[in-house]
């Protein structure tokens, strides 16, 4: 998934929790509204129902067996549903370790981000200073660079051993999780430096000086009086990294070869040729592959909806 | 301000400019530098100036890619956005079940492509495949087909199973907006004899134009990075028929070795993005001048 940017309102407004009655489709007409309801309740079903449709296939597949569709394909209701599986998955193939992989690069990564995002905001929204503009571009430009325009250096980087002055400091550090890290953590910056920024922009403006009178210095400003107003900003950059990194496929599948090292969604496409016709063992691994982000979206919708909302390019 | 605050600012922008720039920005001046060469990924790269790029414009394959990746721009700027916009029209009213109904639409935004792509090949899977299930159940068998298979349909089939995901995308970022816009606004011009449909034309695709502007430079952006679905369903074939331009350059490098030329098409792709960035940064200025 790629970064995302969103409109002009101000964080905190723009979490559409209640929506507005704004409907379109005729007011308070002489209708009879039950059969009136009823029948918009049977549209947006009728349309769920296909929308949902391959969600719905993945899932119905984990729960039938591989003998069941190997006889009637992956589409149609399961005669008997069991969970086997999803232990048959967990207990055979590497995917514990690949999920282990994935919380490895996942909770460092958008730890590091979002403390990045946290620093560069409150310097470029507390502060003028020459060139902080074009900075301030630059960095959040990062949102939209294509992965590939990056690939082959960080690709080859990650290939050698990192030498200072001559001298080796670390080995080559490809299949590891590190460089995911380490990539994800730069071109996380972009967005939560944005975000950040605007947050903070938003706040009131005697805030610092007045801790600044008070005796404190920048630091603690920032993490004792600022950061604790920066809450529900976290919350939302917290649950939009951790999906995209949680889902990011292009990195690890170009700098890790090993179980050691792979993600989950690296290591399902790994597995994909060992599992070409266990329909049911992949769509288990796609399942439990996804239920960290669903269940992260689930628990913190109202954050996550309000990330992809705000943000935007003021000036 | 302070000499000791001054200090304070430098320490903590360095850490994350440093990051920044070693790992994103002096990476992107690496990719120019290396497409100017001849390089196998082993060895010396060779320098060879714009040969890569004229090498591209004469190449049948990259012409290929970026004619398929502009046609996916041409469907990624219209279909997600309209039909994102239409659900959002139809899921913004005070239902009894309204956060389950959205909840549930939502749902394909937070799936890896990875999971979307695994889905859609069991929908496009020639035997037993939902799409020709559903086809041959209405008596259409002779439209059945290998839609990944097959040259004719098999860009046509990636665009479509994206398409599903990025529709959720346009469907958030079009309901959070349409919260903004007044209840009196819509209810007064129903008083005046609006039809539904003139209030629709009138009034909310005019005032979320703001929200237009970031869903299409979001898909437009998206697609240009859009090399996951690919990947996972057709990795470009059959022939190439379903290649795009982050595709291509994937497979000129890791599996064809032409690492310059792979550089070079990456650098097709940045340029591609700069002028998005452009655009999109114009208009966000543009639309606060004008919705403050």
């Amino acid at each position: 998934m790629a970064s995302l940017t969103g409109s002009g309102a101000p964080p905190a407004a723009s979490v559409p929790v209640a929506p507005l009655t704004a409907s379109p489709g005729g007011g308070e007409r002489r209708t009879r509204p039950l059969s009136r309801s009823f029948m918009v309740h049977a549209f947006i079903l009728a349309i769920l129902v296909i929308y949902a449709a391959p969600m719905i296939g993945v899932a119905l597949t984990s729960l039938q067996s591989n003998a069941e569709i190997a006889a009637r394909g992956v589409w149609h209701i399961p005669e008997s549903a069991s969970l086997a599986n999803f232990g048959e998955v967990l207990a055979n193939t590497p995917l514990p370790r690949y999920l282990l992989n994935s919380f490895l690069v996942t909770l460092p990564a958008t730890f590091f981000s979002v403390l990045g995002g946290v620093l560069l905001g409150y310097v470029f929204s507390q502060f003028r200073f020459p060139f902080a503009e074009l900075l301030f571009l630059i960095v959040i430009a990062g949102m939209f660079f294509p992965p590939q325009a990056m690939l082959i250096p960080l690709f080859r980087l990650f290939n050698s051993p990192i030498e200072i002055a001559g001298f080796q400091v670390l080995p080559a550090l490809y299949d590891t999780v590190y460089p995911m890290i380490i990539i994800h953590v730069a071109l996380g910056l972009a967005i939560t430096t944005l975000l950040l920024r605007n947050f903070m922009s938003a706040l009131p403006s005697g805030l610092r000086e007045a801790a600044i009178v008070d005796g404190a210095g920048e630091w603690s400003v920032l993490f004792r009086v600022i950061l604790p107003l920066l809450l529900p900003a976290l919350a939302v950059l917290a649950t939009l990294q951790f999906t995209w990194i949680w889902n990011d496929f292009l990195w690890p599948l170009v700098l890790t070869r090993s179980e050691e090292a792979k993600t989950v969604m690296a290591g399902i496409n790994a597995m994909k040729g060992q599992y070409n016709v266990a329909w049911a063992s992949q769509a288990a691994m796609a399942v439990i592959a996804s239920i960290p982000t669903i269940v992260i979206f689930v628990l913190f919708q109202r954050y996550f909806i309000a990330g992809l909302t705000m943000g935007s390019v003021k000036e | 301000m302070t000499r000791g605050s001054r200090l304070s600012l430098v320490l903590m922008a360095a850490g994350p400019l440093a990051f920044y720039a070693i790992f994103v920005l002096l990476p992107l001046a690496q990719s120019l530098q290396i497409s100017t060469s001849e390089w196998n990924g082993l060895g010396e790269p060779v320098f060879v100036g714009l040969d890569n790029y004229t090498r591209a414009l004469n190449d049948p394959l990259f012409i290929g890619a970026f004619r398929n990746t502009a046609l996916w721009l041409a469907v990624a700027v219209t279909v997600p956005t309209v039909l994102g916009l239409l659900l959002a029209v139809l899921l913004d009213r005070p239902l009894r079940a309204s956060r389950v109904y959205k909840s549930a639409f939502y749902m394909p935004i937070t799936l890896s492509l990875v999971v979307v792509g695994q889905v859609w090949i069991w929908i496009y899977q020639p035997d037993w495949g939902l799409l020709n299930s559903v086809l041959t159940a209405l008596g259409l068998e002779d439209f059945t087909r290998a839609w990944l298979g097959d040259p004719q349909t098999s860009l046509a089939a990636v665009i479509v199973a994206w398409c599903w995901q990025q529709t959720a995308l346009s469907l958030i970022l079009y309901l959070a907006a349409l919260t903004t816009i007044p209840r009196d606004l819509l209810e007064a011009a129903a008083i005046d004899g609006a039809t539904a449909w003139q209030q629709f034309r009138r009034i909310i695709v005019p005032l979320l134009r703001p929200a237009s502007v970031v869903v299409i430079s979001l898909a437009v952006i998206n697609t240009l990075k859009g090399f996951d679905i690919v990947f996972m369903l057709t990795k470009g074939g059959p022939f190439h028929t379903s290649d795009n331009l982050a595709m291509f350059m994937y497979s000129e490098t890791f599996f064809k070795y032409r690492v310059g030329y792979g550089a070079a098409i990456a650098t097709a792709l940045f340029i591609l993005a700069i002028i998005v960035i452009v655009i999109y940064f114009r208009q966000a200025r543009a639309s606060e001048r004008i919705y403050g």
